[in-house]
């Protein structure tokens, strides 16, 4: 019996979670069969996400870093990647409504058109850069001072 | 005999651990990362489940379409009306709270990404279920993200409805992660066990497990200390949280939800936030809400009311939210007829849910209330709202609203409403 659990490579409880965790997995397929068309759609979908992030977007951003910001002396980069680091994880959460993609919908369900996204984020991606500068600029003070 | 993956050099690239310079990737950081997450997503989950409730699918046609018997479809109790904010407290926190983790996600994968090319690949029957377990998990994460933040920003680019696909999703994402905890807590509990440990997680040191399959062997030169790295994922989260704050708390806090719609609101008793126009449905409102209008309130008996008939009833008024699905509340005041009085008129007693139908029909066009909250006396048939005639957009010339009833079953422009026994 121990012969082959080694054999599987764990203890009968990773076996139990994770036959549990399958199973849940193939109950949510039959939940998404309820509405024709769903099904291939929302798997498309599932394994874009994963392939997407993890195959374009990761590699892009870090390639992207490297190639800017990643060049510069390290003194001077973290005071240009935290602000850009924020900004960007900000906008990766908003970017709907920054660039406007539910401006349409939103309007015709709320009845008001909202605008100026994309200015607020600006300023806020400004101000973030400043306050970096001002913190790059008190801790040269600080380092320069006997 | 074919050579083992196991005794083979992995090939060049992502696959070679010293592909992976970065020195900020540790098993400490990896850790400190998900035990906030640890902390975060079951809250994020339970919410999401007690939303679920409070939509109450068990009732008439709340489940639009859903079968809500499969095995996923859980579906513990009625939904409390006490205290009248209470989903606007769950769904506040679901979103806001959801909004504020995605940072640490991303970050949490980026610690984790070396893994993804681990050589060999596979090393056992476990492992591959483990690594099959983690798709579904990183899978499910990222889906119920990206659906989530599209659909509170009203961006539908996905083909598929929205409530099914997230709740589905929501429980791939809840099996994967109770597996991965399972597997994966003594991990982080281990990462995090001594003093060094957690100075290395903050601090410049090296981690104190060079050999560890997340640690670079051949680091780059630090650009960038790890305090930095969590100073600004966590200034990124706080700036996520307050978005989703200032929209379900409302009033003078919506400001600080600048990058979120339902900031504007128009001026007046009336001028707060709708989410539905009258005139999306497209409908005459001279033929169908003009002085013809009546309402048809039914149960054993069936009585048809006009505006003034409603009006002559007696009035209650009551500060209650309009709590959204999205994630947006906010509470005015409300003046109208009780339903509970309503259901007296055609006879019902005992323990009732009601279906309201709309005049406009669509998603949410009806919607049916549970026994506790057509028994509230605060669930009401507003006909007025802050002193003032309800105008189209608030739902003319009748719209229900009730204590922590989710906004969608607030139905506008109701046309009729049946009282009916609940089953027990």
């Amino acid at each position: 019996m121990r012969a082959l659990w080694r054999r599987y490579g764990a203890g009968p409880g990773h076996l139990l979670l994770s036959a549990a965790c399958l199973a849940i997995a193939a109950a949510a397929v039959i939940g998404w069969t309820q509405r024709p068309g769903d099904l291939m759609s929302v798997l498309i979908w599932f394994a874009a996400a994963v392939l997407l992030h993890d195959l374009v977007a990761l590699p892009l951003y870090s390639l992207l870093d490297r190639h800017s910001i990643g060049r510069l002396h390290p003194h001077l980069a973290v005071f240009l990647r935290v602000p850009a680091l924020i900004s960007g994880l900000v906008l990766l959460a908003t970017f709907p409504t920054v660039l406007g993609f539910g401006a349409h919908t939103a309007e015709q369900l709320s009845g008001i058109r909202e605008q100026g996204y994309l200015l607020r984020w600006l300023v806020l991606t400004a101000g973030l850069f400043a306050l970096s500068a001002v913190l790059r600029l008190s801790s040269r003070r600080d380092t320069s001072t006997p | 005999m074919p050579p083992r993956l196991s005794d083979m050099s992995p090939p060049p690239g992502p696959f070679r651990p010293t592909f992976w310079r970065s020195p900020l990737r540790s098993p400490q950081l990896t850790a400190i990362l998900g035990l906030v997450l640890l902390i975060g997503l079951p809250v994020v989950a339970i919410t999401g489940l007690l939303s679920n409730d409070a939509y109450q699918p068990g009732l008439g046609a709340n489940a639009l379409g859903r079968n809500i018997h499969g095995p996923l479809d859980i579906y513990l109790f009625g939904w409390p009306t006490s205290p009248s904010w209470l989903y606007a407290l769950t769904q506040g926190v679901h979103v806001s709270l959801g909004l504020a983790l995605f940072p640490v996600v991303l970050v949490k994968l980026w610690s984790v990404i070396p893994k993804l090319f681990e050589w060999p690949p596979v090393r056992s029957p476990a492992h591959v279920l483990e690594r099959l377990s983690l798709a579904l998990l990183v899978g499910g994460a990222l889906f119920e993200f990206a659906t989530g933040i599209l659909d509170i920003q009203y961006w539908y680019a996905f083909p598929f409805s929205f409530p099914q696909a997230h709740y589905y999703g929501g429980w791939v994402f809840i099996g994967a992660l109770i597996f991965h905890v399972g597997v994966k807590f003594s991990t982080m509990r281990r990462s995090l066990a001594t003093r060094e440990e957690l100075a290395a997680v903050v601090g410049p040191g090296a981690a104190p497990r060079p050999e560890h399959p997340l640690v670079a062997p051949n680091p780059s030169a630090p650009t960038m200390p790890r305090r930095a790295l969590f100073g600004a994922v966590g200034a990124a989260s706080v700036i996520l949280l307050l978005q989703g704050v200032g929209d379900s708390l409302g009033g003078p806090l919506r400001p600080l939800a600048f990058l979120l719609p339902r900031g504007a609101h128009r001026s007046g008793p009336l001028g707060f936030q709708v989410n539905r126009t009258w005139a999306q449905s497209g409908l005459s409102a001279a033929r169908l809400l003009g002085a013809d209008w009546r309402l048809t309130v039914s149960g054993p008996r069936s009585v048809t009311l006009s505006r003034a008939e409603l009006l002559a009833l007696p009035q209650h008024t009551y500060d209650l939210p309009i709590a959204c699905v999205e994630g947006w509340s906010t509470t005015q005041r409300w003046t109208g007829v009780a339903l509970a009085d309503l259901a007296a008129l055609t006879g019902a007693h005992g323990r009732l849910s009601a279906t309201s139908v709309s005049v406009a029909p669509g998603t949410y066009g009806q919607a049916t209330l549970g026994h506790e909250e057509v028994a509230d006396p605060r669930t009401l048939l507003a006909l007025a709202v802050n002193g003032v005639p309800l105008d189209l957009d608030h739902g003319f010339p009748a719209r229900v609203i009730g204590p922590a009833v989710p906004g969608v079953h607030c139905t506008k422009w109701v046309r009729s409403i049946h009282f009916q026994p609940e089953p027990a």
